[in-house]
This record gives C-alpha cells, structure tokens and sequence, in this order.
C-alpha cells in the first residue's frame, strides 16, 4: 500500500522539485555571483556583496518601503472593512447575490481590474475625479505625485482583497453555533457584547489565518502596479517584486542581483508561512 | 426604529456594492461605447450608443493609436485557452492521485502537507527569474510548455489541498469494501473514489483554469511573443502605448475576464476552502 501511495505522490512531487525546489537552489547560489544576462561575461563569484549592495540602494529600500505601507495601511483596512461586511450581510435579504457579486472584485484578473482603474484614476476624465467633484473636491492627480498613487494603489489592494476577507469571515460566522448567541440575547445581552464576547473570541482564530494570509499576499502584489502606475512616478510605487523584476528583467537582466533580492523575500514569506502552518491545526482539518 | 435601521443598512449595502462593482461596469460599459464616449466630462454613463467596433473593429482606427480593434486578439486567445486547458488537465491529474495518497495512506504526513502549503505561499516573482534561466537553457522560452509547466507550480499545491479535504469525506469503508471484493489498489481508486469525487474533480479543474487564465508574473517573464503569450500579456502590452485605445482595451479586458467570471461562480463552494487551507468549511 505505502508502496503505491508513494506511487501516486510522485508526479506532484516531480513537478515541486523540479519547478520550485531546484530554481530556489540555484537562485540562492546564483545570488553569491555577479552574474547578467545583458553581458558576455561569466558569472563571477563575490561574496556577500550582492546582500551589501541591497543596504545602499535608494530605490530598493524606498521598495521596501512601499510594500511596508501597503500591509500597515491596506491590510488592516481590509480586514475591518470585510468583517464589517460581513456582519451586515448575514441575515439580509439576498445575501447570496451580494455573495456572488463581491466575489468579482477577488476573482476579475488583476491586469483586467488593473486597465478598469486605470480608467477610473484618469486626470481629467476619471469618474474618481468626478464623484469627488460632486463633493466639492478639486482634482486629484492620481498618478501623478507620490502620495496620491500610493494611495491609488493601496485602494486597488482593498477594492480587490476585501471580498476575500468578507467571504471567509462570512463562512466562519455561518458556521458559528447559533443557540449560543441566541441563549446570550435571552439573558439579555445586546447586539455588541455578544460580538465583543462570543462571536469575535470564537473568531479570533480565523481571523490570525485570514491576516496572515493577506500579508503574505501583500508582500507579492505586483499585477496591479505593472498595469496601473508602472511603479511611478519615479520609483514610488515600485512594490518589491515589481523592484525585482526591473531589476532582473526590464532594465538589466541582472540575475545575481535580483537573486539577492529575491532571497530576502522568500526568507521573509517562509516565516509567514511557518507562522500560519502553525495556525492552521492541520492534523485536525486533514485528519492526519 | 426598525425602518430607520432598515433604511441605514439598505443605504450601506448600495455604497458597498457601488464601490465593489462599479470598476466592472465601467470597463463593460467602455468596451461598449464609441470613441467620442471614451472619455468626456462629466464621464458617460450610460452609453447614449451602443456599438460593437471595439470588438470587431473599426476602419481607420481610433485617432491614431496603434492598435485598432481587438481582432489581433486571436492568437493570444489561443494561447491562453491551450495553456490553462492542458494545466487544468494535467493539475487535476496530478493532484487527484497525489490527494488520494496524502488522505488514504498518509504519504508524507503533516510534513508533506506543510510543504504543500508552502510552496502555494511562495513569491512567483521568487521563481520567475531561476525559471527564466533554466528554461532558456533548454529552450522553452515562448513556449506553450514553459507556461504550462510554470502555471502547474501555482494550481497544483492548491488543487491538492482541496482534494484532500474531499477524499476525506468520501468513507473509507468503500475503499474497504473495494479491497474484501479483491480490487486492487488502482481499481477502487478509478472505479470507487473517483467517480464520487466528480464534483471535486471538476472544481478544482475549474479553480486550475481561472488560476492559469489570469496568470501574469510568469507569463510576463518566460514569454516573449504570440506564439505563446496569453491574453493578460496582450492587455498588459497595449497599456504601456502611448495612445491607449480605452474601448477596444475594454473589449479586450471582457474577452479575458468573461470565463473567470463565470467559472468561479460555478466553483464558488469550494474556493474559500481552498484559498483557506480548510480552515473554514464554506
């Protein structure tokens, strides 16, 4: 039996090795090498300087930045902003529809989502501009100064990843025990205490799985920047994959230095991850 | 006091489903209007005509721009329905019999799934660049195989998470009971487990799908031209002109984000648990 369950394992365990596993290995060795695909010359062994160099670049740590901004703003926000939803939701007249229709946001590929706002951030036409003309406000450059496309990207970040907050939030609080909450209004609690006593300590645990989940996703947004400010003007919307990919890609090809990159956030993601495996109770939810 | 609190929540939840939907139905309405209503002020709308040039194109072209209609589109159509056909395939494949180890034999344990998880986790842009180099080296770049193969590192951890969790509530006692009948190990598995498990199998097809359709990172890297470039690429390269022709952009973006739309609705079930890792049912 063990003999063809390994049987079985092995084309998923092919493809992991061979596409994830082995590129990691290479990438990590590669990040020791001045190495670019735009010159002739061989790679070239030096150390820990591509790791230094990270220290020294403006735009790099300005990446960093960036990205720190979007999971201490944007994160947050979508976090309160779905759980809201949520309990506005449950309960309501057609709440399957609302259902469905939040799950477009999450769902619409991001590059398609990216060309709608893109569209709606527009100067002189953008109907953002026009529902704030409505409310008196002037018009914003969107994309034009540093504040406002930070700002413009991280309410992309929001529009799309709420509804994921939303839907799982809402699935945990359908699946919440009904009679306990309602035994807490007979002894006379009110709408709040029995969020603030019972409904939000049972999901609490949820939440930590939601959040960690969200930042880990953060860390990667790319999609988004590519299409709607190209990480401008200047540099201040270069989220970090959206630095590595300049730098190992459309202006340089250099490998060793992107590898170094690189590196960083996969050590950062892999201690997110440890975190949420740790969370997530496996051997109960798989019955392992 | 309850119609005020009627009244209140039915305002919030139109202000909710405003600011949620409103980006679609500006991109569906802008595939649909003619040039002169791409952008006025204050903005159109409601088309005040309707048309189809920006799908079938329009002669002359729109002031300039390089890119007339969308009837370039094909080949990028093409690419990219073989591309996340073959990895909806192959994913589903691959994960069923990977799924039905981990849930009936416990290959690997905690430790296998953990890595699983992992991985489905990792930065695509992390394994963009190494992939880049070694696929060049055997000269997959701009192929349909190096998306697909690449795409398989996204769908496949997922689509193996949500098996799992449906093989495990398939009983046992029907794998037993296949065995006492002198079933072999494949058998029970082709002609016991996998036929209860079609609803399963064909959402996490559809989940592979979308997941592969939409991809844009590893696309962006590992091709180069039509041959293999799948549609987000082509919508990603027509924003970066200088003179964006915004209807036939739009009509493009609805080409791309149609099937996903209507896929994930289908499979709507299981996407939470699985974007969850099963921390919640849904």
């Amino acid at each position: 039996m063990q003999r063809v369950g390994f049987l079985m394992i092995l084309p998923l365990l092919g493809v992991l090795l061979g596409l994830t596993m082995y590129p990691f290995g290479y990438m990590v060795y590669m990040s020791f090498f001045r190495y670019s695909l735009a010159s002739w010359e061989k790679p070239q062994f030096i150390g820990f300087s591509n790791y230094r160099d990270i220290l020294r670049d403006r735009t790099a740590i300005s990446s960093i930045d960036f990205t720190v901004l979007l999971l201490a703003v944007a994160v947050p926000l979508e976090i309160l902003l779905g759980m809201a939803i949520a309990f506005l939701l449950r309960d309501t007249f057609g709440e399957r529809v609302f259902r469905s229709a939040l799950l477009i946001p999450m769902m619409v590929p991001a590059v398609v989502a990216g060309i709608a706002w893109k569209m709606l951030y527009n100067f002189e036409f953008g109907p953002v501009n026009y529902f704030l003309s409505l409310l008196g406000i002037p018009k914003i450059s969107w994309l034009g100064t540093q504040f406002f496309s930070r700002l413009g990207v991280i309410l992309i970040d929001v529009w799309q990843w709420t509804p994921f907050v939303f839907l799982v939030l809402y699935a945990g609080l359908q699946s919440l025990p009904r009679d306990i909450v309602e035994a807490s209004f007979v002894d006379g609690a009110s709408g709040f205490s029995a969020f603030r006593y019972i409904e939000f300590p049972l999901l609490r645990p949820l939440l930590f799985v939601v959040l960690i989940i969200r930042v880990i996703d953060a860390l990667k947004i790319f999609d988004i920047v590519y299409m709607v400010t190209f990480g401008g003007p200047g540099s201040s919307t270069h989220s970090y994959s959206f630095y590595i990919y300049k730098v190992g890609v459309s202006f340089g090809w250099d490998i060793g230095y992107a590898s170094a990159l690189s590196v960083l956030l996969l050590l950062a993601v892999s201690l997110l991850v440890n975190l949420l495996i740790r969370m997530l109770r496996l051997r109960e939810t798989l019955e392992l | 006091m309850r119609w005020v609190k009627g009244i209140v929540k039915g305002v919030l939840v139109a202000l909710v489903l405003f600011f949620f939907l409103f980006p679609v139905y500006w991109l569906v309405t802008t595939a649909f209007k003619k040039s002169e209503e791409w952008f006025t002020w204050p903005p159109t709308f409601w088309p005040s005509s309707w048309t189809l040039g920006n799908f079938m194109g329009v002669e002359g072209g729109f002031f300039g721009s390089a890119t007339t209609a969308i009837a370039t589109i094909t080949p990028y159509l093409r690419n990219s329905i073989v591309v996340a056909l073959f990895v909806a395939l192959l994913s589903t494949v691959i994960s069923a019999l990977a799924a039905y180890a981990v849930s009936r034999f416990k290959i690997g344990g905690m430790r296998f799934v953990s890595w699983i998880i992992s991985i489905r986790m990792l930065p695509p842009i992390a394994s963009a660049l190494p992939l880049y180099v070694i696929f060049s080296r055997l000269r997959l770049i701009n192929t349909w195989w190096a998306l697909i193969l690449a795409h398989l590192v996204i769908t496949t951890p997922f689509s193996t998470w949500i098996l799992i969790t449906f093989f495990n509530e398939i009983p046992r006692e029907l794998d037993e009971a296949a065995f006492v009948d002198g079933a072999g190990v494949g058998q029970s598995f082709f002609s016991v487990i996998l036929p209860l498990a079609a609803p399963g199998l064909a959402a996490v097809a559809t989940l592979s799908f979308i997941q592969s359709w939409g991809e844009f990172l590893l696309s962006l890297v590992l091709t180069t031209g039509k041959e293999a470039q799948t549609l987000p690429l082509y919508l990603g390269r027509f924003i970066t002109g200088w003179r964006i022709a915004w209807g036939p952009l739009a009509a493009a973006g609805i080409v791309t984000m149609l099937p996903v739309v209507v896929f994930s609705l289908l499979a709507q079930r299981y996407l939470v648990r699985g974007l969850t890792f099963g921390a919640v049912k849904g």
